[in-house]
């Protein structure tokens, strides 16, 4: 299936769940990963559960990464 | 038993490691780098970002400094840590994550001189205010909790005081008051206690004791244990990064702008050598245990000695809760009292192995006199408050063989 995933078009095996998207996509740190899916941030816990449909905008976001984590501070 | 739950012996050594790819190495990778380079502009955007994992500065993160976090991660069954470059700058940048000017943390009496300085002295002079209580007491606790308060902080063993407070029953009260409850678990280590588990929100430590275990390395480390819901209204400036960040909203704030802004990061040799040292921390506190608990039982019936302080012993009056706390080991810190500090000093001089220095934690066994080294400063109150009086002598006992360590305690004592 298509994804947008970070703005990139990519292609998946379809019927993923999150969790296995962070595997097929190899990100690294999956630990510390959030993922936003259409807009919303998931809660870890539903990553096993949360199945990824055609089409949908997935986020990789990194908080507590080296960098200043993209959070929005103010 | 459960197959898939490490024991904390096996947790100590596999925990939060992930193997070496490019070399198969066991120990922990050194990257003594300050900063990491990406092919592109966009790359090193991106982490910055933080669309991609990475590094880029190691004021802000380091590989060595992460593998080090991992571990104790593990060790506590948190969601994940910030290390720091003392257990002091992890108090500090942990309250300076919570509190602002114009809010109260309450925090127990008898911790360490040191934290017990920067509460009192430091912070109000930045508009922190800080009400003291006893720790053991619990409805006291939930007194001193006003609007303001952002931060309940206690030791899971006072130190020097080796007071013990019921971690349940404060943790309730942070539940019901909605503030962060964080615990000091230096003295226990998480082999003996893991705050996480009693409710506490955050377990923190000065990594440059046990955890360390050799002396050698200065460190600091803060634990988000998980169960505090970050989009409480009594840290609006956290409840507003929750709708991004959810678990890891504090963690983020902790490192990305607290700690990357004040620059008190653990350096990555310190947290190599804190990685090698935590490995043997289960065989070690197994030993510290029973050698304190031995040297207790010596002391308690020497007629030079005037008390014993040890949770372990059953006259301690917290050793029924220590005992349920602690799963029956007691740490390795304990304190006598003597006639008065000459007599102290007489007999810390008089030690033939037993190291007089202001550390505890270490492989050997260490003594120090506090009244007259790191609660020097504090007023006699405060000190008192803290069960530092100038007869008492505080020993850190170390792993050697508990007949040399009572032999150079009786040696000496002989002289008092």
């Amino acid at each position: 299936m298509k994804l947008t995933i970070n703005g990139k078009p990519t292609e998946t095996p379809s019927a993923l769940s999150v969790t296995a998207l962070l595997e097929n996509q190899r990100v690294k740190m999956p630990d510390m990963v959030s993922v936003e899916l259409n807009g919303e941030i998931l809660d870890r816990k539903a990553f096993p559960a949360t199945l990824l449909k055609e089409g949908d905008q997935v986020e990789f976001l990194y908080f507590m990464g080296g960098g200043s984590g993209g959070v929005p501070w103010n | 038993m459960n197959a898939t739950v490490l024991q904390p012996d096996t947790l100590v050594v596999h925990g939060g490691l992930e193997p070496e790819q490019a070399t198969g190495a066991t120990a922990p990778s050194l990257v003594q780098s300050n900063a990491f380079a990406y092919p592109t502009a966009e790359a090193l955007e991106d982490v910055f970002a933080g669309r991609e994992a990475g590094y880029v500065y190691s004021r802000i993160a380091n590989p060595t400094v992460a593998q080090f976090e991992r571990r104790i991660t593990a060790l506590e069954n948190g969601v994940g840590a910030v290390a720091c470059a003392s257990g002091m700058a992890a108090i500090s940048a942990m309250v300076l994550a919570l509190a602002g000017a114009g809010d109260e943390i309450v925090s127990g009496t008898s911790v360490f001189g040191g934290t017990f300085s920067l509460f009192q002295q430091t912070l109000c002079r930045y508009g922190i205010t800080t009400r003291f209580v006893e720790p053991t007491d619990a409805e006291a606790c939930r007194r001193a909790v006003t609007d303001r308060t952002k931060l309940i902080f206690v030791e899971a063993i006072g130190n020097p005081k080796l007071d013990v407070p019921d971690i349940g029953a404060l943790a309730a009260i942070a539940r019901e008051k909605g503030v962060v409850l964080a615990v000091d678990n230096t003295l226990p280590t998480p082999l003996l206690f893991q705050p996480g588990r009693h409710g506490a929100h955050l377990a923190i430590h000065s990594t440059s004791k046990f955890i360390n275990g050799h002396g050698n390395a200065i460190g600091g480390i803060i634990v988000d244990c998980g169960s505090f819901a970050w989009d409480n209204a009594r840290y609006p400036h956290l409840s507003v990064l929750h709708k991004r960040a959810r678990n890891l909203t504090f963690l983020a704030f902790l490192r990305n702008r607290i700690c990357r802004d004040l620059g008190c990061c653990l350096q990555p040799f310190n947290a190599f050598l804190m990685s090698m040292g935590v490995e043997s921390l289960g065989v070690r506190m197994e030993r510290h245990c029973a050698n304190a608990q031995s040297v207790a039982r010596f002391l308690s019936g020497h007629p030079r000695v005037r008390a014993v302080r040890y949770p372990g012993l059953a006259a301690h009056p917290d050793h029924a809760l220590a005992d349920r706390q602690f799963a029956g080991r007691h740490g390795a810190i304990l304190t006598l009292r003597l006639v008065d500090k000459a007599a102290c000093f007489r007999f810390i001089n008089g030690l033939k192995r037993a190291r007089n220095l202001v550390n505890l934690g270490d492989a050997r066994t260490l003594v120090v006199h506090p009244a007259s080294t790191f609660c020097r400063e504090l007023d006699d109150a405060s000190r008192l408050a803290m069960g530092v009086t100038d007869d008492l002598v505080r020993f850190s006992i170390g792993i050697e063989h508990a007949d040399d360590i009572i032999q150079d305690l009786e040696q000496s004592l002989k002289k008092v």
